[in-house]
């Protein structure tokens, strides 16, 4: 009994301290905490290592790291760690970098630093090393000169994707893809698919970092998401779902959008009996409702696509022609390729084969699935049966042509602000992810003059005529575009949305 | 020891009505308590009598009101399709998200799809296939548990211990597993909760069959010369069907329950198929925002689970030999 006693009064006397200390800690350290439905592996963004797949959107969204140069917000190329580049010939380019960078170790980030993990970069990841094509890498104090292999015009665009993020490869990667950068915050702790813990660099080299530490955590679910805003468990979110904006269009909350290039597109399936066939493929073209998706589905969060690049860049959408929406021409298409409803279920036949289009998607973009049971209704019309298979396994599933006829999708097609990136990604016969096999001669043509042309004007000009030639194959079905928003509570500061969708925490952030 | 008797069976006997009493109404309770207190033993009887005849005519009158809804919730799911005032399929984005109206009472959903619509052509998936689900379970448990009580031996043991690791999981875990192995779909859900909800029923009808099986009339026909099949069919059957059919009764709110819960979580109905669980999943996200396109699916899961079940509650109370003792 007595012990009891002794042990209550303990404990009281402990929780007033608490009490008593609690404040003082909080007026201390500021924290942030940050929900994304997107930091996941089935983003192929499993942790914040730049050299696993697409892991370094996460590195340089939550301000891990940075890369050489960045975009501004016209999508321009502007000095970050580096200050300047010089195109020396057509082979070779001579970098500098800003003098004081240094990691969050301490190491400091020089020439030498940068030569080890670009080397390390190109021997660990495939889609880098093919758009890099490095021959070698010379490091001089600040200065980096890298030679290719073969001319490279958009090198400094490459350099600026995320994978390019400049890591203290000598102090190497964690088991669980925790890197040394050189960004604003430092990962303490990182768990697949739920949270990731930074705190403040105090190394940091480019200003004043105001937060202390920030949790970002992995809401896959759009509900949680909302409740969790709502609850002020987390202070911003990336990724709500539409229907749940009018929640916050109040004074707690701000918006931060811009218009991306996130394209939500449709890859057909060269290798299906039924999209092989060009006519489905132009009447799935004209049965998709761009303009009621984009306007009633998305909120009016996004663009109708035409293209794979919206109407922002000069190679846009508005240099296009493609199908509109036209379910009476879509019927006609198909019934003068032989396609007819000779069982009167509504349902189209050729040859015995019906007109079944398996459409493989996934839900962690919720945009996705609206548009699969948008399309499904409307392509029921002209007498498509839609299948519609939305799973988080998309990316091993896809990897089997038997397995899917339409593939829809969720990706940024022009991350570095050039035109070659989205058809080196997926369009040509070497694309990593061209799984539905799709080739065109004369794509592959333009490609190869594409990759030695170094005027800008030429390749927007390439990459109109590019966009072109799959239109008119209807390989890919753009639907639309996206108007990337982060929802936060009125008091934060310095968040904002960017047009490359993969700026967010930065140092400017704060809490007020 | 006779005139301690005769003096104990009446306290007995009211104990026993005040107990029967608690079950029902309030009201009832009252005149059971002062039946307790009454002295006299004439007095006692009356009263009883007439407890005795109000609760039997309620019970009646209970099965034929729940009956009638069932049979109207039956009914609209036959005639789903005549009764829709719209296509529940047919999409129309320019009148997407409609708060209940003259022309939409349920409102309408994201796509511009009728709620009521969707939600009547709901109640068939629903309903057929808990009536499916449930007929399924209660044969095949019934003619496992049939034979396996009568027969006994190496079957007895296997199929029992079968049953015991399939009551061993909680149930829709384990269907959830199923499910997600033979992927979505609405027959996949049946099948799933199929084959972990069929040994409640064989294990009653063992049971039942375990205890029938050495009475003297089974004997008796067994000197007769009838077979085995004959014996179980004639003889052992319509003697312990009634347990079953209750349990399948009870039943009918439950699986209805389950497979919603499988197509709430994706592994039953698939888009766009009308299905109540299915559409709350959905309509999930706009419960603050637009709270009918959750909302009509979730009322209509609920009335239907509620009069399956209270129907199921009667049935059983109707059948239970204790009222016909009583009776």
């Amino acid at each position: 009994m007595k012990t009891k006693k002794i042990l209550a009064i303990a404990l009281a006397a402990g929780m007033t301290m608490g009490l008593a200390t609690v404040p003082t800690m909080a007026e201390e350290k500021k924290t942030f905490v940050f929900g994304d439905t997107t930091f996941n592996a089935e983003n192929e963004e499993a942790d914040i290592n730049p050299q696993n797949t697409y892991a370094g959107w996460a590195c340089i969204r939550y301000g891990v790291g940075e890369t050489l140069f960045r975009y501004s917000d016209t999508m321009e190329i502007e000095p970050w760690i580096a200050k300047e580049y010089e195109n020396v010939d057509d082979l070779t380019w001579k970098i500098t970098l800003n003098d004081g960078v240094v990691f969050s170790n301490g190491r400091v980030c020089d020439g030498e630093a940068v030569k080890e993990c670009l080397e390390d970069l190109v021997a660990n990841h495939e889609r880098a090393a093919g758009d890099l094509c490095i021959d070698t890498i010379e490091a001089d104090g600040n200065v980096v000169t890298i030679k290719t292999k073969e001319p490279k015009p958009a090198l400094i665009n490459y350099l600026s994707d995320p994978y390019g993020c400049i890591i203290d490869v000598q102090a190497g990667i964690t088991d669980n893809g925790i890197v040394i950068g050189t960004g604003p915050y430092v990962a303490t702790d990182l768990v697949t698919d739920d949270h990731l813990t930074l705190v403040k660099n105090e190394n940091y080299w480019n200003g004043d970092v105001n937060v202390d530490e920030i949790t970002v955590r992995t809401i896959s679910d759009g509900d949680t998401l909302a409740f969790a805003l709502q609850a002020g468990e987390i202070n911003a979110a990336y990724g709500m779902a539409y229907a749940s904006y009018p929640l916050f269009e109040n004074d707690d909350f701000t918006f931060s959008s811009t218009a991306t290039s996130r394209a939500f597109y449709a890859w057909m399936n060269f290798e299906s009996p039924v999209t092989s066939d060009p006519a489905v493929r132009k009447a799935i073209a004209m049965g998709i409702d761009k303009d009621s998706f984009v306007s009633v589905l998305l909120n009016g969060y996004g663009y109708p696509a035409v293209g794979a690049f919206p109407d922002t860049f000069s190679f846009g959408g508005q240099n296009l022609t493609t199908e509109s929406y036209d379910p009476d021409g879509a019927k006609q298409v198909l019934e003068d390729a032989g396609w007819v409803d000779s069982d009167g279920d509504g349902i189209r036949e050729k040859d015995g084969q019906k007109l079944v289009i398996r459409w493989l998607t996934y839900p962690s973009r919720q945009e996705l699935p609206l548009l699969a049971e948008s399309a499904q209704a409307t392509l029921k019309d002209i007498g498509m049966d839609v299948q519609v298979n939305c799973t988080s396994d998309n990316n091993t599933i896809r990897k089997d042509p038997t397995l899917w006829d339409v593939y829809a999708s969720a990706m940024v097609t022009a991350p570095t602000g050039d035109p070659q990136y989205f058809f080196t990604s997926c369009a040509l016969d070497e694309s990593v992810s061209n799984n539905g096999h799709y080739h065109s001669d004369k794509l592959e043509e333009l490609a190869d003059e594409m990759e030695t042309e170094f005027d800008i004007d030429k390749r927007a000009e390439l990459g109109i005529q590019m966009q072109q030639t799959v239109l008119d194959d209807n390989a890919y079905v753009f639907c639309s575009h996206l108007r990337m928003s982060m929802i936060m509570q009125s008091n934060v500061t310095g968040l904002v949305a960017h047009p490359c969708d993969y700026y967010e925490l930065t140092a400017d952030l704060d809490i007020n | 020891m006779s005139v301690k008797n005769l003096d104990e069976a009446p306290e007995k006997k009211s104990e026993i009505l005040v107990k029967m009493g608690k079950k029902e109404q309030c009201g009832r309770q009252k005149e059971s308590a002062v039946l307790k207190n009454g002295k006299s033993r004439d007095n006692e009887n009356r009263v009883t009598v007439r407890v005795q005849r109000i609760k039997k005519s309620h019970i009646k009158q209970k099965l034929i009101f729940f009956s009638v809804l069932a049979a109207c919730l039956v009914i609209l799911a036959i005639f789903a399709d005549h009764l829709c005032p719209y296509d529940p399929y047919a999409q129309d984005l320019s009148s997407a998200l409609q708060a209940p109206s003259f022309q939409h009472p349920m409102g309408t959903d994201t796509y511009g799809r009728d709620m009521l619509s969707r939600v009547i052509s709901g109640a068939r998936a629903s309903i057929f296939s808990t009536f499916i689900l449930v007929a399924a379970i209660s044969i095949f448990g019934t003619i496992v548990g049939l034979c396996c009580g009568y027969f006994g031996g190496i079957l007895d043991s296997v199929m029992m211990r079968i049953s015991d690791v399939c009551l061993a999981f909680p149930g829709l875990v384990f269907a959830m597993a199923i499910a997600a192995i033979l992927g979505g779909g609405i027959q996949n859900a049946i099948l799933a909760l199929a084959v972990i909800s069929w040994p409640k029923y064989s294990r009653i009808a063992r049971s039942q069959t375990l205890a029938l099986k050495n009475e003297p009339y089974i004997h008796a026909v067994i000197l007769a010369g009838d077979s085995s099949v004959q014996i179980l069919v004639r003889h052992v059957l319509p003697n312990m069907i009634g347990p079953v059919l209750v349990t399948a009764m009870l039943d009918i709110g439950t699986m209805m329950m389950e497979l919603a819960g499988l197509s709430f979580l994706g592994l039953g109905a698939q888009i766009p198929m009308a299905e109540w669980g299915s559409m709350m999943s959905s309509g999930r996200s706009m419960i603050q925002t637009y709270p009918w396109v959750v909302l009509s699916p979730g009322i209509a899961i609920f009335v239907s689970v509620v009069i399956f079940n209270l129907l199921g509650d009667t049935v059983r109370d109707y059948l239970d030999p204790k009222n016909g003792r009583l009776q």
